[in-house]
Protein backbone atom coordinates (compact mmCIF):
# COMPACT_ATOMS: atom_id res chain seq x y z
CA UNK A 1 0.00 0.00 0.00
CA UNK A 2 1.55 2.95 -0.54
CA UNK A 3 1.67 6.34 1.25
CA UNK A 4 -1.25 7.90 -0.40
CA UNK A 5 -3.24 5.47 -0.26
CA UNK A 6 -2.46 4.90 3.50
CA UNK A 7 -3.28 8.44 4.46
CA UNK A 8 -6.51 8.13 2.00
CA UNK A 9 -7.40 5.12 3.97
CA UNK A 10 -7.10 6.82 7.71
CA UNK A 11 -8.75 10.01 6.31
CA UNK A 12 -11.93 7.57 5.54
CA UNK A 13 -11.93 6.26 8.74
CA UNK A 14 -11.92 9.39 10.82
CA UNK A 15 -14.40 10.88 8.23
CA UNK A 16 -17.23 8.22 8.02
CA UNK A 17 -18.44 8.59 11.60
CA UNK A 18 -18.77 12.10 10.71
CA UNK A 19 -20.43 11.62 7.85
CA UNK A 20 -22.49 9.22 9.48
CA UNK A 21 -23.78 11.62 12.30
CA UNK A 22 -24.76 14.21 9.16
CA UNK A 23 -26.47 11.62 7.93
CA UNK A 24 -28.91 11.11 10.81
CA UNK A 25 -29.17 15.07 10.91
CA UNK A 26 -30.02 14.75 7.40
CA UNK A 27 -32.57 12.66 7.53
CA UNK A 28 -34.36 14.19 10.72
CA UNK A 29 -34.18 17.67 8.81
CA UNK A 30 -36.07 16.33 6.31
CA UNK A 31 -38.34 14.15 8.16
CA UNK A 32 -39.46 17.73 9.82
CA UNK A 33 -39.98 19.37 6.76
CA UNK A 34 -41.59 16.48 4.70
CA UNK A 35 -44.25 16.85 8.02
CA UNK A 36 -44.46 20.64 7.27
CA UNK A 37 -44.96 20.35 3.66
CA UNK A 38 -48.09 17.40 4.45
CA UNK A 39 -49.61 20.15 6.98
CA UNK A 40 -49.12 22.42 4.22
CA UNK A 41 -50.34 20.37 1.67
CA UNK A 42 -53.63 19.43 3.56
CA UNK A 43 -54.09 23.30 4.40
CA UNK A 44 -53.60 24.05 1.03
CA UNK A 45 -56.15 21.15 -0.46
CA UNK A 46 -58.91 22.10 1.95
CA UNK A 47 -58.49 25.69 1.15
CA UNK A 48 -58.93 25.01 -2.70
CA UNK A 49 -61.56 22.44 -1.71
CA UNK A 50 -63.55 24.92 0.03
CA UNK A 51 -63.05 27.60 -2.97
CA UNK A 52 -64.15 25.46 -5.85
CA UNK A 53 -67.12 24.63 -4.00
CA UNK A 54 -67.99 28.29 -2.95
CA UNK A 55 -66.02 30.22 -6.22
CA UNK A 56 -67.47 29.96 -9.46
CA UNK A 57 -63.91 30.65 -10.83
CA UNK A 58 -61.96 28.92 -8.70
CA UNK A 59 -58.40 28.86 -11.06
CA UNK A 60 -57.27 31.64 -9.95
CA UNK A 61 -57.54 31.59 -5.79
CA UNK A 62 -56.59 28.03 -6.39
CA UNK A 63 -53.10 29.11 -8.28
CA UNK A 64 -52.29 31.46 -5.83
CA UNK A 65 -52.41 28.61 -3.19
CA UNK A 66 -50.14 26.43 -4.75
CA UNK A 67 -47.53 29.39 -5.25
CA UNK A 68 -47.55 30.48 -1.80
CA UNK A 69 -47.37 27.04 -0.55
CA UNK A 70 -44.60 26.37 -2.94
CA UNK A 71 -42.84 29.16 -1.41
CA UNK A 72 -43.90 28.49 2.20
CA UNK A 73 -41.85 25.14 1.16
CA UNK A 74 -38.80 26.51 0.28
CA UNK A 75 -38.81 28.69 3.08
CA UNK A 76 -39.19 26.34 5.35
CA UNK A 77 -36.71 24.58 3.97
CA UNK A 78 -34.15 26.81 4.06
CA UNK A 79 -34.74 27.75 7.86
CA UNK A 80 -34.73 23.69 8.76
CA UNK A 81 -31.45 22.92 6.83
CA UNK A 82 -29.68 25.85 7.78
CA UNK A 83 -28.00 25.01 10.67
CA UNK A 84 -27.41 21.68 9.37
CA UNK A 85 -25.60 23.05 6.17
CA UNK A 86 -23.43 25.34 8.69
CA UNK A 87 -22.64 22.50 11.02
CA UNK A 88 -21.71 20.52 7.79
CA UNK A 89 -19.93 23.05 6.43
CA UNK A 90 -17.50 23.65 9.60
CA UNK A 91 -16.69 20.45 10.45
CA UNK A 92 -17.06 18.19 7.15
CA UNK A 93 -15.94 20.77 4.43
CA UNK A 94 -13.80 21.89 6.91
CA UNK A 95 -12.09 18.33 7.46
CA UNK A 96 -11.80 17.10 4.15
CA UNK A 97 -10.17 20.39 2.81
CA UNK A 98 -7.64 20.31 5.90
CA UNK A 99 -7.15 16.39 5.43
CA UNK A 100 -6.22 17.32 1.85
CA UNK A 101 -4.14 20.22 1.55
CA UNK A 102 -2.89 20.81 5.07
CA UNK A 103 -2.46 24.02 6.00
CA UNK A 104 -5.44 25.97 4.69
CA UNK A 105 -7.68 28.14 6.13
CA UNK A 106 -11.72 27.59 5.63
CA UNK A 107 -13.98 30.14 6.76
CA UNK A 108 -17.55 29.03 5.18
CA UNK A 109 -19.42 32.52 5.82
CA UNK A 110 -16.33 34.87 5.04
CA UNK A 111 -15.25 35.86 1.64
CA UNK A 112 -13.12 38.13 -0.41
CA UNK A 113 -13.23 41.39 0.54
CA UNK A 114 -15.18 44.16 -1.90
CA UNK A 115 -12.13 46.24 -1.56
CA UNK A 116 -9.99 43.60 -3.30
CA UNK A 117 -12.50 42.69 -5.87
CA UNK A 118 -12.65 46.76 -6.61
CA UNK A 119 -9.24 46.87 -6.84
CA UNK A 120 -8.73 44.39 -9.61
CA UNK A 121 -10.54 46.88 -11.30
CA UNK A 122 -12.18 43.60 -13.15
CA UNK A 123 -15.82 44.56 -13.65
CA UNK A 124 -16.32 48.11 -13.93
CA UNK A 125 -19.87 49.01 -12.78
CA UNK A 126 -20.61 50.09 -9.62
CA UNK A 127 -21.63 47.44 -6.50
CA UNK A 128 -25.22 47.73 -4.97
CA UNK A 129 -25.42 43.80 -3.56
CA UNK A 130 -22.08 42.47 -2.60
CA UNK A 131 -22.11 38.43 -1.07
CA UNK A 132 -19.92 35.89 -1.34
CA UNK A 133 -18.89 32.62 0.97
CA UNK A 134 -16.08 29.90 1.56
CA UNK A 135 -13.19 31.67 1.96
CA UNK A 136 -10.38 29.60 1.80
CA UNK A 137 -6.57 30.89 2.15
CA UNK A 138 -3.45 29.29 2.54
CA UNK A 139 -0.17 28.85 0.99
CA UNK A 140 0.57 26.02 -1.87
CA UNK A 141 4.30 25.77 -1.97
CA UNK A 142 6.01 29.13 -2.49
CA UNK A 143 2.51 30.73 -3.61
CA UNK A 144 0.49 32.35 -1.19
CA UNK A 145 -3.17 32.45 -2.26
CA UNK A 146 -7.14 33.19 -1.34
CA UNK A 147 -10.48 32.43 -2.99
CA UNK A 148 -14.02 32.38 -2.05
CA UNK A 149 -17.07 32.21 -4.06
CA UNK A 150 -18.59 35.83 -4.92
CA UNK A 151 -21.62 37.21 -5.94
CA UNK A 152 -21.67 41.30 -6.96
CA UNK A 153 -24.99 42.91 -8.46
CA UNK A 154 -26.12 46.10 -9.47
CA UNK A 155 -29.64 47.07 -8.78
CA UNK A 156 -31.89 49.20 -12.04
CA UNK A 157 -35.28 50.52 -10.96
CA UNK A 158 -38.09 51.55 -12.95
CA UNK A 159 -41.32 53.02 -12.53
CA UNK A 160 -44.74 52.08 -14.84
CA UNK A 161 -47.28 54.36 -16.24
CA UNK A 162 -49.01 53.64 -12.29
CA UNK A 163 -46.22 55.03 -10.46
CA UNK A 164 -45.18 52.21 -9.01
CA UNK A 165 -41.67 51.38 -8.91
CA UNK A 166 -40.01 47.91 -9.21
CA UNK A 167 -36.65 46.51 -8.33
CA UNK A 168 -34.33 44.32 -10.70
CA UNK A 169 -30.52 43.05 -9.73
CA UNK A 170 -28.38 42.50 -12.27
CA UNK A 171 -25.21 39.94 -11.94
CA UNK A 172 -22.12 41.65 -12.93
CA UNK A 173 -20.14 38.78 -11.48
CA UNK A 174 -20.61 35.58 -10.08
CA UNK A 175 -18.26 32.73 -9.43
CA UNK A 176 -15.00 32.31 -7.92
CA UNK A 177 -12.61 34.86 -7.41
CA UNK A 178 -8.99 33.59 -6.88
CA UNK A 179 -6.03 36.07 -5.86
CA UNK A 180 -2.51 34.75 -5.37
CA UNK A 181 1.15 35.84 -5.23
CA UNK A 182 2.71 36.75 -8.98
CA UNK A 183 6.32 35.00 -9.27
CA UNK A 184 7.26 38.19 -11.30
CA UNK A 185 8.00 41.95 -9.80
CA UNK A 186 6.03 44.62 -11.65
CA UNK A 187 4.14 48.02 -11.17
CA UNK A 188 1.65 48.82 -13.40
CA UNK A 189 -1.91 47.40 -13.85
CA UNK A 190 -2.46 45.28 -16.50
CA UNK A 191 -6.61 43.16 -17.45
CA UNK A 192 -7.14 40.37 -19.33
CA UNK A 193 -10.57 39.96 -20.12
CA UNK A 194 -12.92 37.32 -22.57
CA UNK A 195 -13.44 38.86 -25.86
CA UNK A 196 -16.28 39.50 -27.17
CA UNK A 197 -15.83 42.64 -29.66
CA UNK A 198 -13.30 40.80 -31.72
CA UNK A 199 -15.58 37.90 -31.57
CA UNK A 200 -18.19 38.86 -32.73
CA UNK A 201 -16.92 42.15 -35.49
CA UNK A 202 -13.53 40.49 -36.69
CA UNK A 203 -11.35 43.32 -37.47
CA UNK A 204 -13.44 46.06 -36.84
CA UNK A 205 -14.09 44.59 -33.05
CA UNK A 206 -10.37 45.17 -32.52
CA UNK A 207 -11.03 48.60 -33.12
CA UNK A 208 -13.46 49.54 -30.53
CA UNK A 209 -11.27 47.61 -28.24
CA UNK A 210 -8.93 49.84 -28.91
CA UNK A 211 -11.67 52.88 -28.49
CA UNK A 212 -12.42 51.67 -24.94
CA UNK A 213 -11.58 54.78 -22.87
CA UNK A 214 -12.61 53.01 -19.31
CA UNK A 215 -9.86 50.90 -19.88
CA UNK A 216 -5.79 51.13 -20.61
CA UNK A 217 -4.08 50.98 -23.51
CA UNK A 218 -4.90 48.00 -25.66
CA UNK A 219 -2.24 45.21 -25.77
CA UNK A 220 -2.08 43.44 -29.09
CA UNK A 221 -0.56 40.04 -28.12
CA UNK A 222 1.47 37.58 -30.95
CA UNK A 223 -0.44 34.63 -30.26
CA UNK A 224 -3.34 34.23 -32.20
CA UNK A 225 -5.53 32.28 -30.41
CA UNK A 226 -4.88 34.20 -26.86
CA UNK A 227 -5.62 37.01 -29.02
CA UNK A 228 -8.97 35.18 -29.75
CA UNK A 229 -10.02 34.66 -26.59
CA UNK A 230 -8.69 37.52 -24.82
CA UNK A 231 -8.79 41.41 -25.12
CA UNK A 232 -5.61 42.45 -22.63
CA UNK A 233 -5.19 46.10 -21.68
CA UNK A 234 -2.49 47.36 -19.66
CA UNK A 235 -0.60 50.38 -18.45
CA UNK A 236 2.46 49.76 -20.06
CA UNK A 237 3.15 47.99 -23.17
CA UNK A 238 6.19 46.49 -22.05
CA UNK A 239 5.51 45.59 -18.48
CA UNK A 240 2.08 43.78 -20.07
CA UNK A 241 4.40 41.64 -22.09
CA UNK A 242 6.71 40.63 -19.47
CA UNK A 243 3.68 39.44 -17.33
CA UNK A 244 2.37 38.06 -20.12
CA UNK A 245 5.18 35.97 -21.40
CA UNK A 246 4.31 33.48 -24.61
CA UNK A 247 4.51 30.31 -22.04
CA UNK A 248 1.60 32.15 -19.82
CA UNK A 249 -0.30 32.65 -22.22
CA UNK A 250 -0.45 29.05 -23.57
CA UNK A 251 -0.70 28.23 -19.75
CA UNK A 252 -4.18 30.73 -19.65
CA UNK A 253 -5.40 29.02 -22.32
CA UNK A 254 -5.12 25.45 -21.36
CA UNK A 255 -6.12 26.66 -17.90
CA UNK A 256 -9.73 28.19 -20.10
CA UNK A 257 -10.24 24.99 -21.41
CA UNK A 258 -10.32 22.93 -18.66
CA UNK A 259 -12.32 25.41 -16.67
CA UNK A 260 -14.43 25.72 -19.38
CA UNK A 261 -16.65 29.04 -18.58
CA UNK A 262 -15.74 32.53 -18.82
CA UNK A 263 -12.22 33.63 -17.39
CA UNK A 264 -11.21 37.12 -16.20
CA UNK A 265 -7.48 37.95 -15.05
CA UNK A 266 -6.08 41.14 -13.72
CA UNK A 267 -2.44 41.67 -13.14
CA UNK A 268 -1.65 44.56 -9.72
CA UNK A 269 1.01 45.06 -7.87
CA UNK A 270 3.12 41.50 -7.94
CA UNK A 271 -0.31 39.87 -7.16
CA UNK A 272 -2.75 38.11 -9.61
CA UNK A 273 -7.03 38.25 -9.68
CA UNK A 274 -8.32 35.51 -11.44
CA UNK A 275 -12.62 35.76 -11.57
CA UNK A 276 -14.11 32.47 -12.53
CA UNK A 277 -17.20 32.86 -13.38
CA UNK A 278 -19.79 29.97 -12.79
CA UNK A 279 -23.36 29.21 -11.03
CA UNK A 280 -21.87 26.14 -9.29
CA UNK A 281 -22.54 26.72 -5.57
CA UNK A 282 -19.37 24.87 -4.07
CA UNK A 283 -18.36 22.94 -1.31
CA UNK A 284 -22.40 23.09 -0.43
CA UNK A 285 -24.02 20.21 1.70
CA UNK A 286 -26.84 18.03 -0.41
CA UNK A 287 -29.89 17.90 1.45
CA UNK A 288 -31.94 15.47 -0.82
CA UNK A 289 -29.08 13.02 -1.24
CA UNK A 290 -26.93 10.71 1.47
CA UNK A 291 -24.28 12.07 3.03
CA UNK A 292 -23.00 9.21 4.15
CA UNK A 293 -20.88 7.83 0.98
CA UNK A 294 -17.46 9.52 0.26
CA UNK A 295 -18.90 10.74 -3.54
CA UNK A 296 -19.60 14.06 -2.07
CA UNK A 297 -16.49 14.38 -0.57
CA UNK A 298 -14.97 13.39 -3.83
CA UNK A 299 -16.81 16.20 -5.27
CA UNK A 300 -15.20 18.68 -2.43
CA UNK A 301 -11.68 17.38 -3.18
CA UNK A 302 -11.89 17.80 -7.16
CA UNK A 303 -13.19 21.69 -6.79
CA UNK A 304 -10.34 22.41 -5.01
CA UNK A 305 -8.39 21.03 -7.10
CA UNK A 306 -9.88 22.66 -9.83
CA UNK A 307 -9.21 25.63 -8.40
CA UNK A 308 -6.00 25.26 -6.85
CA UNK A 309 -4.66 23.90 -9.88
CA UNK A 310 -4.40 27.48 -10.88
CA UNK A 311 -1.29 27.57 -9.05
CA UNK A 312 0.62 24.48 -10.74
CA UNK A 313 -0.89 25.21 -14.15
CA UNK A 314 -0.07 28.93 -14.66
CA UNK A 315 3.62 28.09 -13.02
CA UNK A 316 3.14 30.75 -10.49
CA UNK A 317 5.63 28.34 -8.20
CA UNK A 318 8.54 28.34 -10.64
CA UNK A 319 10.27 31.59 -9.39
CA UNK A 320 13.30 32.35 -11.45
CA UNK A 321 13.43 35.57 -11.61
CA UNK A 322 14.39 37.70 -8.21
CA UNK A 323 11.13 38.38 -6.47
CA UNK A 324 11.98 35.00 -4.21
CA UNK B 1 -19.30 76.19 -54.54
CA UNK B 2 -20.37 75.71 -50.91
CA UNK B 3 -20.46 71.58 -51.69
CA UNK B 4 -16.55 71.72 -53.19
CA UNK B 5 -15.51 73.87 -50.18
CA UNK B 6 -17.43 70.88 -47.70
CA UNK B 7 -15.60 68.51 -49.80
CA UNK B 8 -12.42 69.86 -49.44
CA UNK B 9 -12.85 70.54 -45.35
CA UNK B 10 -13.87 66.78 -45.05
CA UNK B 11 -11.28 65.82 -46.98
CA UNK B 12 -8.79 67.80 -45.04
CA UNK B 13 -10.15 66.44 -41.62
CA UNK B 14 -9.38 63.20 -42.81
CA UNK B 15 -5.74 63.79 -44.38
CA UNK B 16 -5.29 65.32 -40.76
CA UNK B 17 -6.44 62.57 -38.96
CA UNK B 18 -4.99 59.82 -40.89
CA UNK B 19 -1.31 61.82 -40.84
CA UNK B 20 -1.57 62.23 -37.34
CA UNK B 21 -2.58 58.84 -36.73
CA UNK B 22 0.75 57.63 -38.65
CA UNK B 23 3.04 60.24 -36.78
CA UNK B 24 1.73 58.13 -33.46
CA UNK B 25 2.58 55.10 -35.00
CA UNK B 26 6.07 55.39 -36.16
CA UNK B 27 6.64 57.65 -32.78
CA UNK B 28 5.53 54.54 -30.71
CA UNK B 29 7.94 52.12 -33.14
CA UNK B 30 10.63 54.83 -32.24
CA UNK B 31 9.85 54.66 -28.42
CA UNK B 32 9.44 50.69 -28.51
CA UNK B 33 12.92 50.61 -30.12
CA UNK B 34 14.25 52.97 -27.07
CA UNK B 35 12.85 50.80 -24.83
CA UNK B 36 14.47 47.95 -25.90
CA UNK B 37 18.43 50.01 -25.80
CA UNK B 38 17.07 50.67 -22.03
CA UNK B 39 16.70 46.81 -21.38
CA UNK B 40 19.65 45.82 -22.97
CA UNK B 41 21.65 48.87 -21.00
CA UNK B 42 20.56 47.00 -17.85
CA UNK B 43 22.28 43.47 -19.18
CA UNK B 44 25.27 45.41 -19.67
CA UNK B 45 25.33 46.44 -16.85
CA UNK B 46 25.27 43.23 -15.00
CA UNK B 47 27.54 41.59 -16.78
CA UNK B 48 31.00 43.39 -14.80
CA UNK B 49 29.09 41.80 -12.04
CA UNK B 50 28.95 38.42 -13.49
CA UNK B 51 31.88 38.07 -14.87
CA UNK B 52 33.79 39.20 -11.18
CA UNK B 53 31.72 36.53 -9.39
CA UNK B 54 32.28 33.41 -12.17
CA UNK B 55 36.19 34.52 -12.43
CA UNK B 56 36.45 33.59 -9.03
CA UNK B 57 35.19 29.91 -9.19
CA UNK B 58 35.09 29.01 -12.58
CA UNK B 59 38.83 28.95 -13.72
CA UNK B 60 38.24 27.14 -17.20
CA UNK B 61 35.96 29.64 -18.47
CA UNK B 62 38.56 32.81 -18.82
CA UNK B 63 37.90 33.09 -22.72
CA UNK B 64 34.44 32.90 -22.63
CA UNK B 65 34.65 35.29 -20.21
CA UNK B 66 36.98 37.87 -22.06
CA UNK B 67 34.43 36.92 -24.75
CA UNK B 68 31.83 38.51 -22.59
CA UNK B 69 33.47 41.66 -21.30
CA UNK B 70 35.02 41.98 -25.08
CA UNK B 71 31.55 42.10 -26.36
CA UNK B 72 30.13 44.32 -23.98
CA UNK B 73 32.69 46.86 -24.59
CA UNK B 74 31.88 47.11 -27.84
CA UNK B 75 28.13 47.19 -26.96
CA UNK B 76 28.71 50.20 -25.11
CA UNK B 77 31.25 52.05 -27.27
CA UNK B 78 28.67 53.70 -29.37
CA UNK B 79 29.94 53.38 -32.34
CA UNK B 80 27.95 50.73 -34.03
CA UNK B 81 25.31 50.97 -36.46
CA UNK B 82 22.00 49.24 -35.36
CA UNK B 83 22.18 46.24 -37.03
CA UNK B 84 26.12 44.99 -35.69
CA UNK B 85 24.53 46.56 -32.18
CA UNK B 86 21.68 43.75 -32.90
CA UNK B 87 24.37 41.14 -34.28
CA UNK B 88 26.39 41.85 -30.88
CA UNK B 89 23.66 41.42 -28.53
CA UNK B 90 23.36 37.99 -30.00
CA UNK B 91 26.68 37.06 -29.24
CA UNK B 92 26.20 38.13 -25.94
CA UNK B 93 22.92 36.15 -25.25
CA UNK B 94 25.55 33.55 -27.14
CA UNK B 95 28.03 33.64 -24.81
CA UNK B 96 26.27 34.35 -21.66
CA UNK B 97 23.92 31.02 -22.23
CA UNK B 98 27.76 29.25 -22.52
CA UNK B 99 28.57 30.78 -19.33
CA UNK B 100 25.22 29.72 -17.70
CA UNK B 101 25.90 26.08 -18.84
CA UNK B 102 29.40 26.03 -17.99
CA UNK B 103 28.00 26.72 -14.54
CA UNK B 104 26.78 23.47 -14.09
CA UNK B 105 30.30 21.89 -13.32
CA UNK B 106 31.22 24.17 -10.48
CA UNK B 107 28.99 23.29 -7.81
CA UNK B 108 30.49 25.68 -5.55
CA UNK B 109 29.60 28.63 -7.76
CA UNK B 110 26.24 27.06 -7.94
CA UNK B 111 25.62 27.50 -4.15
CA UNK B 112 26.93 30.84 -3.97
CA UNK B 113 24.29 33.50 -3.18
CA UNK B 114 25.81 36.40 -5.06
CA UNK B 115 25.86 34.48 -8.04
CA UNK B 116 22.32 33.21 -7.61
CA UNK B 117 20.74 36.53 -7.38
CA UNK B 118 22.77 37.65 -10.36
CA UNK B 119 21.42 34.51 -12.23
CA UNK B 120 18.00 35.68 -10.72
CA UNK B 121 18.10 39.17 -12.07
CA UNK B 122 19.90 38.45 -15.53
CA UNK B 123 16.80 36.09 -15.44
CA UNK B 124 14.51 38.52 -15.06
CA UNK B 125 16.43 40.91 -17.47
CA UNK B 126 16.24 38.66 -20.25
CA UNK B 127 12.49 38.32 -20.40
CA UNK B 128 12.29 42.16 -20.02
CA UNK B 129 13.94 42.33 -23.22
CA UNK B 130 12.00 40.02 -24.56
CA UNK B 131 9.34 41.78 -23.54
CA UNK B 132 10.39 45.03 -24.83
CA UNK B 133 11.29 43.57 -28.67
CA UNK B 134 7.29 42.00 -28.56
CA UNK B 135 6.21 45.03 -27.71
CA UNK B 136 8.62 46.34 -30.54
CA UNK B 137 7.42 43.68 -33.28
CA UNK B 138 3.51 44.47 -32.11
CA UNK B 139 4.26 48.87 -32.56
CA UNK B 140 6.29 47.88 -35.85
CA UNK B 141 3.01 45.45 -37.18
CA UNK B 142 0.41 48.06 -36.10
CA UNK B 143 2.84 50.96 -38.39
CA UNK B 144 3.01 48.42 -41.20
CA UNK B 145 -0.28 47.48 -41.56
CA UNK B 146 -1.48 51.51 -41.50
CA UNK B 147 1.36 52.21 -44.03
CA UNK B 148 -0.05 49.59 -46.25
CA UNK B 149 -3.76 49.43 -45.69
CA UNK B 150 -6.19 51.53 -47.98
CA UNK B 151 -6.59 54.80 -46.96
CA UNK B 152 -3.98 55.42 -44.81
CA UNK B 153 -1.16 53.81 -47.58
CA UNK B 154 -1.86 56.87 -49.37
CA UNK B 155 -1.00 59.26 -46.74
CA UNK B 156 2.14 57.16 -45.88
CA UNK B 157 3.29 57.25 -49.57
CA UNK B 158 2.69 61.20 -49.77
CA UNK B 159 4.58 60.91 -46.08
CA UNK B 160 7.51 58.36 -47.68
CA UNK B 161 6.85 56.25 -44.43
CA UNK B 162 8.13 52.75 -45.91
CA UNK B 163 7.69 49.30 -43.84
CA UNK B 164 10.01 48.23 -41.20
CA UNK B 165 11.82 45.39 -40.19
CA UNK B 166 10.71 43.03 -37.55
CA UNK B 167 12.78 41.93 -34.91
CA UNK B 168 14.09 38.72 -35.58
CA UNK B 169 13.83 36.41 -32.32
CA UNK B 170 17.43 34.96 -32.32
CA UNK B 171 17.07 30.98 -30.92
CA UNK B 172 19.39 31.51 -28.71
CA UNK B 173 17.11 34.20 -26.93
CA UNK B 174 13.84 31.89 -27.48
CA UNK B 175 15.23 29.42 -25.65
CA UNK B 176 16.18 31.76 -22.51
CA UNK B 177 14.11 30.00 -20.04
CA UNK B 178 16.22 27.23 -20.73
CA UNK B 179 19.06 28.96 -19.38
CA UNK B 180 16.68 29.28 -15.48
CA UNK B 181 16.11 25.70 -15.37
CA UNK B 182 19.46 25.18 -15.32
CA UNK B 183 19.34 25.85 -11.51
CA UNK B 184 18.23 23.67 -9.18
CA UNK B 185 15.40 25.91 -7.25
Amino acid sequence: MTEQNASTATFEQKISPLLEQFEVQRKKCLKKWFTCMFIIGGLGALFCINISQRSAQPVQPIFIVVVVSGLLGVGILYLITNSYKKGYKNEVVRAVIQAYKPGLNYHPESYVSEGKFQSSKLFLKGIDRYKGEDHISGICGKTDFEFSELHAQYKTTSSDSKGRTSTRWHTIFKGIFFIADFHKDFRTHTVVLPDTAEKLFGFLGKKLQGMNLTRGELIKLEDPEFEREFCVYGDDQIEARYILSPGLMRRILSYRSKFGAKMHLAFLKSRVYIALSTDKNHFEPKVFTPVNDLSQVQVFRNDLDMIIDIIEDLNLNTRLWSKE
Amino acid sequence: MIIVLVAVAVFALFYIVIYNGLVGKKNQVENAFASIDTMLKKRYDLIPNLVATVKQYATHEKETLTEITELRAKAISGSLSSDEQVQVDNQISKAMGGIMVAVESYPELKANENFVQLQRTLNETEEQISAARRAFNAAVTDFNNAIEMFPSSIVAGMMNYARRQLFEIPKTERENIDVGKLFDN
